[in-house]
């Protein structure tokens, strides 16, 4: 058999239980059918964490997957999945983080890494090539992920140590904490940090002193220059050099699709006092990138000046600065960074504490929640000391902090009230986008894998409102109008298989997709000029339907059908009054109906058929069916 | 003198000089083989790449006891015949530029004046040009923008 490249065609298991490690071989087939990161993740808790797995028991498995494309000069290839069975509503937990992790592990030999059972002491785990330690995480145990990063640096004097830290929250057992790499890329959606922190991990630490090589170096180096340029004479260039993803904030707004109070409205009035153009223009001092970024968009801001004199940090994005800001009714941008500079120390999902905080005000404003509910806290919107209380006592888990550490799901349960003011799906509180504004990314929250989000499938197209576009592609012209129901099916699918197909390569998405650099057909011949392995394009996209079906086989087997594939009331009832998205709500249901159709999933159930799990090669799953 | 010179403000950090100067040098990829190493604070959110400075001095030219480190057309070379990797050079190195990798001693060789670390930084931090000689290291520029942008701790 040929070499294959790119890959280190290992994965590392770690029995925390009994202090044990040993390196398992992963295949060709395994490389062709699931391609990388996400795919290998979700093959592996498929095969390995079953429906009667308890999220916060020692069975759990918290599983780190990375690409084929990473530890390379291919532009943006950074970036790891982390996945195990989600403790914030038990089905398919899943996130994806950029900075310098993912490189390390490749460097260290390993394509994917395996926590399994629990440690007896608090321990972080320290992985040095094929040297695997258990150490002493008595030190830092509820210390900040900042603080974490720091001792563990200095224990080795090694700045090139590349750290995965949860948080305190995660440790007190706040279900939605993430896991986070260079201090603040977080890994924050789905409480993976709460699965880290259940195993009595502090951290997961990557030393690797090897190298990547790829299979053909003349033809590899001529893509990554090819693709150097094009991103650097990209239209979408300046702004995101400038602003990162905090650009999407005014332009949300002018689209009326900014989430403000609670998706009450999709228009802030004062949304410009909390841009990204003003961020810029005021506070951010340098760029700085994850590995190898030909476009580094993260951005150093600094505070000079008032009451948070001396805040600094890196950020924000959009979806944390939207979720402080208009989500919330906040337009104190300073008392933003500082909400989000907390989150990332005590390492919270800022938009899962957002969402709770949104739900709550809107309960207080409506006069359902009083301060005896709250603890003495005026839950009025924009009402940033108490944000920053809130924040506290979620990490905590004290007063009402604890009532919100679970997700506004449960919250209603405590309190007997308000589930239909949550903006949720499947128990995850949503992103920050208005899907009547964005009826495909409606439907994408519907369906996604891991609940409410967008990053499954975010099908930028239809914001072109190009109906030339959606006849051309997916032979609909509405596909690609933002405010229409039909076809958006055909969009959605397409963008999922080709999402996962990224986040299996593991190169930005930001850059590959959203900037349409990497479609499936190089994709395709960019695996092949790195691994040697010769696939189609059509073949790269079967491997994404088979990712995307094998993670929704994994919702089945947890019980999720169609009735889960829902949004909130208010997107399918209320049509929002102001702005350019008002008067039009979401037609979930003819949504759907062509989104299965795509898929070949049964119409009635949301199930996949065992037709579609055999053609994609997925036979072993038919007896999982109910 | 031409030389690399750093402007640490513009640095992003993303550590692409290491990808593609490992891989002009061996065509595969590897921070250990790069002569150039990124030098990274997250919590101030500053990086500085360090790499040879053709100082005039180079006191490990000076310090090797074979002989292998030696300046030739423009850059500092060295002899792997010659160098048996006692990490004397790596020792003396003001600027922690000099790193051992399989035994022998690793120093930027300008890519024989065309530096493609230089050539595919993303951010201009680096430049390739007639310019002074400088002592600051990555500590020195830290502490300057800390001042500068009023970022502490």
């Amino acid at each position: 058999m040929a070499k294959i490249y790119g890959y280190t065609g290992k994965a590392l298991r770690v029995d925390l239980t009994n202090q044990a490690h040993k390196t398992e071989k992963i295949n060709e087939a395994e490389m062709r059918g699931y391609l990388g990161g996400r795919g290998f993740n979700a093959k592996r808790l498929y095969d390995e964490v079953g429906a009667a797995v308890d999220p916060m028991s020692p069975e759990n498995k918290l599983i780190f997957g990375t690409g084929p494309l990473v530890g390379t000069m291919f532009p943006t290839a950074s970036r790891f999945n982390v996945s195990a069975k989600s403790p914030h509503r038990g089905i398919l937990g899943d996130s994806n983080a950029g900075g310098h992790f993912a490189p390390e592990m490749k460097f260290a030999g390993y394509d994917q890494i395996i926590l399994e059972g629990r440690s007896r002491s608090p321990v972080y785990v320290y992985v040095k090539d094929d040297q695997v330690e258990f150490r002493d995480a008595s030190a830092i145990k509820g210390r900040t992920v900042f603080e974490a990063d720091g001792f563990i640096k200095s224990e080795f004097g090694d700045r090139r140590v590349q750290t995965v830290i949860c948080g305190p929250a995660a440790e007190k057992g706040v279900r939605y904490c993430g896991l986070f790499a260079n201090q603040v890329r977080a890994a924050s959606r789905t409480g993976m940090g709460t699965v880290m922190a259940s195993k009595n991990v502090k951290a997961l630490a990557v030393r690797g002193t090897g190298h990547v090589e790829v299979s053909e170096p003349e033809e590899f180096e001529r893509m990554v220059l090819e693709l150097e340029q094009e991103i650097r004479e990209h239209e979408q260039y300046p702004g995101r050099m400038r602003m990162g993803t905090t650009r999407i904030l005014m332009m949300a707004n002018d689209a009326g699709f900014l989430p403000t109070r609670n998706y009450t409205s999709g228009v802030y009035e004062d949304a410009y006092m909390v841009s990204g153009e003003r961020l810029a223009e005021e506070y951010n001092v340098k760029n700085r990138g994850c590995f190898a970024c030909t476009i580094p968009c993260s951005r150093v801001y600094s505070v000079r000046e008032g009451p948070h004199k001396g805040l600094h940090g890196e950020g924000p994005e959009y979806e944390a600065l939207g979720s402080f800001t208009s989500r919330i009714g906040n337009n104190d941008l300073e008392l933003a960074l500082k909400a989000i500079d907390l989150c990332n120390q005590l390492g919270l999902d800022i938009l899962t504490v957002a969402g709770c905080v949104g739900w709550a005000m809107e309960l207080y404003e409506a006069g359902e929640l009083t301060v005896e509910d709250t603890g003495g806290l005026e839950l009025t919107w924009g009402n940033g000391e108490a944000l920053l209380t809130l924040i506290r006592l979620i990490a905590d888990r004290e007063g009402f902090g604890d009532v919100l550490a679970d997700g506004s799901v449960e919250a209603t349960k405590r309190l007997g009230k308000g589930m239909d003011r949550t903006i949720q799906v499947k128990g995850m509180d949503l992103i920050m986008a208005d899907p009547r504004g964005l009826k495909g990314f409606g439907l994408g929250y519907a369906v996604a894998s891991r609940g409410g989000d967008h990053l499954r499938s975010e099908p930028f197209l239809e914001l072109s409102d190009d109906p030339e576009i959606g006849e051309r592609m997916f032979g609909v012209p509405e596909s690609t109008l933002r405010l229409a129901d039909r076809g958006k099916g055909r969009l959605v699918s397409y963008f999922e298989d080709w999402n996962a197909v990224i986040d299996s390569l593991e190169p930005c998405k930001n850059i590959m997709q959203n900037m349409m650099l990497l479609p499936f057909e190089r994709a395709a011949e960019a695996l092949e000029v790195a691994t040697g392995l010769r696939v189609t394009p059509e073949e790269m996209r079967e491997a994404g339907a088979r990712i995307v079906t094998l993670e929704r086989m994994f919702g089945v087997r947890e019980g999720v059908s169609r009735a889960d594939d829902s949004l909130p009331s208010r997107f399918r009832d209320t049509p929002l009054m102001e702005g350019a998205s008002s008067g039009t709500v979401v037609d979930l249901d003819l949504m759907l109906d062509e989104y299965y159709a795509e898929r070949g999933w049964d119409a009635a159930t949301g199930h996949p058929t065992p037709d579609t799990l055999r053609r994609l090669g997925l036979g072993f799953a038919v007896t999982d069916l109910p | 003198m031409k030389r690399i010179t750093v402007d640490a403000g513009r640095c992003a950090g993303c550590r692409q000089c290491e990808m593609v100067c490992s891989f002009h040098h061996t065509k595969k990829f590897s921070p250990e083989t790069s002569r150039v190493t990124v030098i990274k604070d997250d919590r101030l959110g500053l990086d500085y790449p360090l790499m040879c400075r053709q100082c005039s001095d180079c006191p490990p030219l000076k310090a090797c006891p074979t002989q292998a480190i030696n300046r030739e057309g423009g850059s500092i070379t060295v002899d792997w015949q010659a160098c048996i990797g006692c990490g004397v050079c790596v020792e003396e190195c003001r600027y922690d530029a000099v790193k051992l990798h399989d035994g022998k001693a690793l120093i930027c060789d300008l890519c024989g004046g065309d530096p493609q670390c230089v050539a595919r930084c993303p951010t201009g931090a680096l430049d390739y040009s007639e310019a002074p000689e400088f002592s600051e290291t990555p500590w020195d520029a830290f502490n300057r923008l800390k001042e500068e942008w009023g970022i502490h701790g």
